[in-house]
């Protein structure tokens, strides 16, 4: 067992977890944070993504051990007393949420593209996206509803 | 996975010496994006894990009077994002930009790219077309070797990739890179060419290194190709002539192989696509 503190979603964490662990076994079956999905677990899906000291990363990727230290985000810690995050309400209103399996780490995708920048282009907001699959919508919906949450944002 | 130990090190010294300690049981980890998959695989079983994509000795990019070095836990986005890796460079940001996805690339860190061994890895080409030299060190000492030579004599067991290093280029040089990729983002590469060529006062190539992925067990240089165009203007019928002086090293390299008339056909945008970006560079226009 390897001691490691770790804060998610501003909440501190100071937990002893199995070397083996990636950083989405310590959130799932540590944490019990089960918005974070495991799709391939191969850095191929994005399913698993969460934002790891602003920047989104693969947590199917990331050994548990190497987050001793790191501030996470995962989609539990995007809402605001009870209400949902700009991008979670846009995503919501846009329709591009249809199964809903890519959407946890589609939407912190979003999340961390817009903290970083608050007007994307078309193909910046692609880009921003290109590492989460879905295979429901073919990703129009998700740039209606980023667009959406860009207003939202911009409004508050 | 039957890891016994993790290391977030603190220094390069205590890497080496548990390298050193260790050898095979231990296993480096940086960005995580391939080793992780193959412990998860159980393809690899390490007793020890030691991180280094915390140690700021492995990371950034330093320039000093005669190179550039970029230290190996440097991530594929800080490349990018460096002012350092551009114009005459651009091939280097291109490759890196063009790395799995923007998670990947948050994560993923040059000296992964060198180490994995991977024949798609999309840095090495143009790293290859710029004469990088990486510097390895172990308990027993630290070793040079040009990434062209590093293929046939990889890091060891106790080895620690510190950094890979290049000449800055002159004002005269241009790296280029194309990739071919079954889709835009998350595809391994298929095909990958990069260039590294010197214009002299005549617009004649004067001094040219080329570098492939996916066209051998691991990425090379293009000799055949190299002593084409070596001496010539980047004419319209020279640009033909050097994509029928690389499909000659294919067809000897890639021989019974079921990919080979496909990259035979593929190769042809691919090499017109960095040889057309170094000569818009020349001509003074930013292909990019």
């Amino acid at each position: 067992m390897v001691d490691i503190s770790i804060t998610v979603n501003d909440k501190l964490y100071k937990i002893s977890i199995n070397e083996n662990m990636r950083l989405i076994d310590v959130l799932r079956d540590e944490l019990g944070l089960i918005g974070t999905k495991e799709g391939c677990g191969e850095g191929e899906c994005g399913a698993c993504t969460v934002i790891m000291d602003g920047e989104i990363v693969n947590s199917c990727l990331v050994m548990g051990f190497q987050a001793d230290g790191s501030s996470i985000v995962t989609i539990e810690g995007l809402e605001r007393e009870g209400d949902l995050h700009p991008v979670q309400r846009a995503y919501i209103e846009a329709g591009a949420v249809q199964c809903g399996f890519c959407i946890p780490g589609m939407v912190l995708s979003t999340k961390a593209l817009l903290d970083k920048n608050p007007n994307p282009s078309d193909e910046e907001i692609r880009e921003g996206i290109s590492g989460n699959l879905c295979r429901c919508t073919g990703y129009n919906k998700m740039l209606e509803a980023t667009k959406k949450a860009m207003e939202y944002i911009k409004g508050e | 996975m039957d890891i016994k130990k993790v290391y977030n090190s603190k220094s390069v010294e205590e890497v080496i010496d548990i390298l050193g300690e260790y050898g095979e049981k231990a296993k480096v980890i940086a960005g995580g994006t391939d080793i992780v998959i193959a412990l998860n695989n159980n393809a690899i079983e390490p007793e020890l894990l030691i991180d280094i994509s915390k140690l700021e000795e492995l990371k950034g990019i330093k320039v000093d009077k005669e190179f550039i070095t970029i230290g190996s836990a440097t991530t594929f986005t800080e490349i990018v994002e460096s002012e350092i890796i551009d114009n005459n460079l651009y091939g280097l940001h291109k490759a890196c930009k063009m790395v799995g996805s923007p998670q990947i690339r948050n994560k993923g860190t040059i000296g992964g790219n060198i180490a994995n061994g991977s024949p798609a890895a999309d840095s090495v080409p143009p790293l290859i077309a710029l004469g990088g030299i990486v510097t390895l060190k172990s308990i027993e000492g630290t070793r040079e070797v040009l990434l062209e030579d590093y293929y046939y004599n990889p890091i060891k067991e106790k080895e620690l990739l510190l950094n890979i290093k290049f000449e800055r280029p002159k004002d005269n040089q241009i790296l280029t890179f194309a990739k071919l990729g079954l889709r835009k983002a998350l595809a391994i590469s298929r095909l990958t060419l990069s260039s590294f060529i010197e214009f002299d006062d005549n617009n004649t190539i004067s001094f040219i290194r080329v570098a492939s992925g996916a066209l051998a067990k691991f990425p090379m240089r293009e000799k055949e190709l190299e002593d084409y165009l070596l001496g010539k203007i980047l004419e319209k019928e020279i640009i033909e002539g050097a994509i029928e002086a690389l499909r000659n090293s294919m067809d000897e390299r890639l021989k019974g192989r079921s990919t080979l008339p496909y990259k035979r056909i593929a190769i042809s945008t691919i090499l017109r696509e960095i040889l057309e970006e170094a000569l818009a560079f020349e001509e003074g226009v930013k292909a990019w």
